[in-house]
């Protein structure tokens, strides 16, 4: 089925059966239900498998180096705050090469959904363990099988006061559309970790193994309580699905604590001469 | 009133609407010029407009119908503006002072606008007329057309006076195009009106006939009315500005002519200069008494340069001041001095190197003998008298100021002005003075000749101070850096300037973030910019790399240090040529600019952000400690004559972001203007953007990338050559005052200096001038000779090096005899 958002003659390079293909298919939907404006919408994405997403997607796009989709989004967005900003990439790219751009882009939460499609191997590099690799996974350079903890994005995005914290699994995608929308509609940084399975270089965490060692969280879970939200970060087997946690209240917002709540973009604007010429004249 | 109630008083949602000038607050809640807080969308209410009146086409006559309703608290600065140096210069200069009353005058009258509207609409209505004559060949239509026309040239001649004279008092005769086609235009439309009269004149019925002249009337007729259309754009353009919508014409792609620019420091020597070293532990207040000296110094009607060394710790150590006083400009330090002034006895110590036979010493007795040459002072015990040993430096300063019976209240002045809640220090530098004064029986060097009216026409700041000027020249707005010695200047100096002007400033996480950060702001329509020493740029190859690949635009001034890794944090070299010119992987078009002076560093600094944004290319600015760090001199720059132009083009249906033009340049747009979408991307790419592989079409890209280079190498600006000589002594970037000093000291006429402040790409064009000399010897302050290995790559012969990489720029008096070392060698 065709959508708004389709591109025309692109050679799409993903193997078959990719979990890419839900999650593209996933992003378009959205965009389209949620009635995005595809001229002021901008897709960020770095480098790997998954960051050839928005390749696909008929929409503005700056596909960038491998694990610096943030800090492009970040100063996108503050250059005009009116665009809608998603970053995406993989979880190598993103919690690995990216991990410092992680850190500092909840610390300002600026305004932008964060998409990470995690399948918990590197594909593009034809199959090393990537950060959120589970212990004893076997690859061609973990011989002996991982022996690093993985890491947990949920928690950590927590403990910086992530304002939008959240885990889908690309194998329910009517649940995930549901969250994926909620983390649009969001004011300011909104993380969705999206589990996909790597047919080509990942027999361990497939389809069925998500399935079997996931749960959505029903309607009794609060997702504004942050010690709760904590303790579900931590969850493994099974892992909790859902919006993780949500603080709904206003917080401040990068690009308009640095640029005033109506900034207009910056290439529509241009300095006062006369008031560098007097700042000069001081001197 | 504080500034941020100020900002309640909008205007906006029923709130009064309340504007400052000059410490005023008015209301203007009633003006029909003011409705919802908003004037002519220009300006909101809410603020303090002192500043923006200046541009207004009105004066501030206009605040005398408005009712005061508060004073503006906290508004110092702003009281500054209106007494600027500025305006007390133009006192003592009549041609400046009838100058700035036409001005008022024309502010108040504004004869131009109020005289253009005649003819503009008599041409026009001539014009119509006219058709309509021809149409119906009505004669009445005839005896209009001729009537409305006679007085539109009339009109035309009145109106162009005043407008003449509007260039001159409001635009200083600007050469920019505006201004060049009105004045061609009207003077066209007013020859073109002359001659229509005069045909009518002589045959009224020429109007009928269908002869040479006949033909010629109607023509003028009508092609006077296009003119005055013309007129009346350009006329809107100078008042209300270009915008940044400009899309890039023909005109505009040629570069500002910015060599046109003479820099303070040219080639005429200073005859008599004094030079004074102060060292003292990090923390003594060597940096204030700097600022306090050379700003008092300056009132006397000295030309000032100085420069400090300092060691990369915040308390202790030993650093030291230079100051240097002369009666002609200079920009460069030297090794010995004339005076030294010691806080300390390491500071004593550390400095004996530079002492010649006859520098005067002052010292604390408390540390140290008598001496010959030596001055004891008791610095501590008198500050201690006033309550604090920190007053030391507060009162040599005063003592030195007594020693030279220089004037006592402009070094008061300058005191009261720094320190401004605090009455003590003035008493300790009287005091000082009067010690000063006292003393006698030494032999202190004769002071330089006094030129105040020359002086206070110039502005006083540093290298960083002015690349900054440079980069808002620039119309830079965003800033994303991570603080780096001696880089961390501009990244101040910018977040400072975001109080008072539109520029959105991040501390970044590391450097990676920051070049990154710096083309996602171009990528949505911002001219961003960061600031970085070696370390940190060598962190942005590959940020470098994709600004290349996606022709994104980015500027990074790279303050130089010397290396390798940490190397000599606080010290200078001109170390990272090689650096700035390979970084990144893969190729693709590069500037790389390094400025001088003070004025190269505004020039220049604007320049970095017009080309970067009409080559789609990263530019890097190279600057040093030596450069950032040293104060000099620099005459008042017009920054209206820089102008801003916008390469963004708004984007139609169909839009692809990489087509393959002529010279290689795509048209560049951003999100959200206009109908086009966006696709930048890393990887090689098709003309949409689109991933490719395709070997046809990476040859074409690659092809595309290198027209650009082709295009812009043709635009370099050529090496600044003084001298006739036949041996070039060649440097580039801040050793432009030490080598142009030099040579004025050694006078000797074979040398001439080659400066070089556009670094790369160079083309034989801008090399040509190097052919006539004989001998050529470079000059860097590096232990590689990377720019003279640059000149091999283009075939010019290097017939002698000197290099210098122990932390120091290059001072006066060593240089010069290396450069007469140099040249010995050769001949």
């Amino acid at each position: 089925m065709s959508s708004l958002f389709d591109k025309e003659n692109v050679d799409i390079a993903w193997c078959p059966g990719c979990g890419n293909f839900g999650i593209l298919k996933l992003i378009r939907e959205v965009l389209e239900e949620l009635e995005v404006d595809k001229k002021t919408c901008v897709i960020v994405s770095g480098i790997g498998q998954a960051a050839k997403t928005p390749y696909y997607i008929d929409v503005n796009m700056f596909g960038v180096l491998h694990g610096r989709a943030l800090p492009v989004a970040t100063a996108v967005k503050l250059g005009n705050p009116n665009l809608c900003v998603v970053a995406e990439g993989g979880d190598g790219d993103m919690y690995g090469e990216g991990g410092n751009h992680f850190i500092h882009t909840i610390r300002r939460n600026v305004d932008i959904v964060h998409i990470v499609h995690n399948n918990m191997v590197y594909g593009l590099t034809k199959g090393q363990a990537s950060p959120t690799s589970q212990k004893g996974f076997v690859t061609k350079v973990q011989v002996g099988g991982v022996v690093n903890e993985p890491f947990n994005p949920l928690a950590v995005a927590l403990s910086l006061k992530a304002g939008f914290v959240s885990r889908v699994n690309i194998g329910d995608p009517l649940h995930a559309k549901e969250v994926l929308k909620a983390a649009f509609r969001h004011h300011g940084y909104a993380l969705v970790d999206i589990l996909q399975p790597c047919p080509t270089f990942n027999s361990t965490n497939t389809h069925h193994w998500f399935k079997e060692n996931s749960y959505v969280l029903d309607d009794t879970y609060e997702s504004s309580d942050f010690h709760g939200a904590l303790q579900k970060a931590f969850e493994f087997s099974p892992m909790p699905l859902g919006i993780i946690y949500q603080d709904k209240s206003i917080r401040d917002i990068f690009e308009r604590s640095i640029r005033g709540e109506d900034a207009k973009p910056l290439h529509a604007m241009t300095h006062d001469v006369s008031k560098i010429q007097d700042l000069f004249n001081r001197y | 009133m504080t500034i941020d109630e100020l900002k309640r008083y909008n205007g906006q949602n029923g709130a009064r609407a309340y504007i400052a000038y000059k410490s005023v607050v008015y209301d203007v809640t009633n003006s029909p010029f003011w409705k919802n807080g908003d004037h002519v969308g220009e300006h909101t209410a809410g603020v303090d407009l002192t500043s923006a009146l200046s541009n207004a086409p009105h004066g501030d006559e206009v605040f005398k119908e408005f009712a005061v309703v508060g004073k503006l608290e906290g508004s110092e600065q702003i009281s500054l503006v209106t007494q600027t140096p500025k305006t007390q210069e133009h006192q003592n200069d009549s041609h400046e002072l009838f100058k700035s009353k036409l001005k008022t005058w024309y502010k108040k009258y504004h004869p131009h606008p109020a005289a253009v509207h005649f003819p503009i609409a008599l041409h026009l209505f001539a014009a119509g007329m006219d058709i309509l004559f021809l149409i119906t060949l009505n004669e009445a239509y005839n005896a209009g057309v001729f009537y409305s026309f006679f007085i539109a040239t009339v009109m035309g001649l009145v109106a162009m006076v005043p407008g003449i004279l509007s260039w001159w008092i409001n635009y200083n005769f600007s050469m920019q195009r505006a201004f060049v086609v009105k004045l061609i235009v009207a003077s066209i439309t007013l020859l073109l009106g002359v001659v229509a009269i005069y045909i009518y004149y002589e045959n009224p019925h020429v109007a009928y006939e269908h002869s040479f002249q006949g033909i010629l009337y109607h023509a003028i007729v009508l092609v006077t009315g296009l003119n005055v259309i013309i007129l009346g754009y350009y006329g809107g353009k100078i008042t209300w500005g270009y915008g940044r919508y400009q899309t890039l014409t023909e005109d505009s792609k040629k570069v500002l002519n910015i060599t046109k620019h003479e820099s303070a420091v040219s080639h005429h020597s200073a005859s008599q200069s004094i030079s004074i070293l102060i060292g003292g532990a990090a923390g003594t207040g060597i940096a204030t008494l700097e600022k306090i000296l050379s700003g008092a110094f300056k009132k006397n009607g000295f030309y000032i340069f100085s420069t400090k060394e300092y060691m990369s710790r915040v308390r202790g150590g030993s650093n030291t001041t230079l100051i240097r006083i002369s009666d002609a400009p200079i920009e460069a330090p030297c090794w010995k001095v004339d005076i030294c002034i010691a806080l300390d006895s390491l500071a004593l110590e550390h400095m004996q190197e530079r002492w010649h036979e006859n520098t005067i010493v002052f010292a604390d007795e408390a540390f140290s003998e008598k001496k010959t040459n030596m001055i004891l002072v008791a610095m501590k015990d008198s500050a201690k008298k006033f309550g604090n040993a920190k007053y030391a430096n507060t009162y040599i300063a005063g003592v030195l100021f007594g020693a030279l019976r220089l004037d006592k209240s402009s070094l008061l002045e300058n005191i009261a002005e720094h320190f401004k809640d605090d009455d003590v220090n003035r008493d300790v530098a009287e005091s000082g003075y009067e010690e000063g004064m006292k003393l006698e029986n030494i032999t202190l060097p004769k002071l330089p000749k006094s030129d105040l009216e020359g002086v206070k026409k110039l502005h006083l700041m540093d290298g960083t101070t002015a690349s900054g000027f440079g980069f808002l020249a620039g119309g830079c707005n965003m800033v994303t850096a991570y603080p780096m010695s001696p880089s961390t200047g501009v990244l101040n100096f910018m977040a400072d300037m975001s109080k008072h002007l539109s520029i959105a400033v991040e501390q970044s996480e590391d450097e990676i973030a920051s070049l990154n950060m710096v083309l996602g702001g171009w990528y949505s329509g911002a001219r961003a910019m960061t600031t970085t020493s070696g370390g940190g740029f060598a962190l942005m190859g590959e940020a470098l790399s994709l600004s290349g690949m996606t022709e994104t635009p980015a500027v990074i001034y790279l303050a130089q240090r010397p290396g390798p890794a940490t190397g000599l944090p606080t010290r200078s070299e001109q170390g990272d040529l090689n650096m700035a010119l390979y970084s990144g992987h893969g190729s693709f078009p590069r500037i790389v600019l390094a400025p001088g002076s003070l004025r190269e560093c505004i020039d220049y600094g604007y320049l970095a952000f017009e080309m970067a944004d009409k080559y789609q290319s990263p530019v890097i600015i190279l600057s040093d400690q030596y450069l950032a760090d040293s104060i000099s001199m620099i005459e008042k720059v017009e920054f209206s004559s820089y102008e801003q132009r916008s390469y963004i083009v708004q984007s139609t249906e169909g839009y692809v972001r990489y087509e393959d033009t002529k010279n290689g340049i795509s048209p560049r747009t951003v999100p959200g203007f206009g109908k086009g979408l966006i696709c930048a991307v890393g990887d090689e790419h098709d003309e949409r953007g689109q991933i490719t592989e395709d070997y046809k079409m990476r040859e074409k890209m690659v092809a595309k990338r290198a027209r650009k280079n082709d295009e812009l190498t043709a635009e370099a600006i050529a090496p600044e050559i003084s001298g006739d000589g036949d041996i070039a002594i060649i440097g580039w970037g801040s050793t432009r005052g030490a080598i142009c000093e030099s040579l004025e000291y050694l006078n000797n006429p074979r040398l001439s200096h080659v400066h070089f402040a556009w670094v790369h790409p160079l083309g034989k064009e801008q090399l040509k001038s190097l052919e006539r000399f004989k001998y050529r010897i470079v000059v860097e302050n590096n232990a590689d000779g990377a720019f003279a290995n640059q000149l091999k790559l283009y075939d010019v012969k290097i017939d002698n090096q000197i290099l210098q990489s122990n932390g120091f720029s290059f001072f006066v008096d060593q240089l010069s005899i290396m450069i007469e070392k140099s040249v010995k060698e050769l001949s």
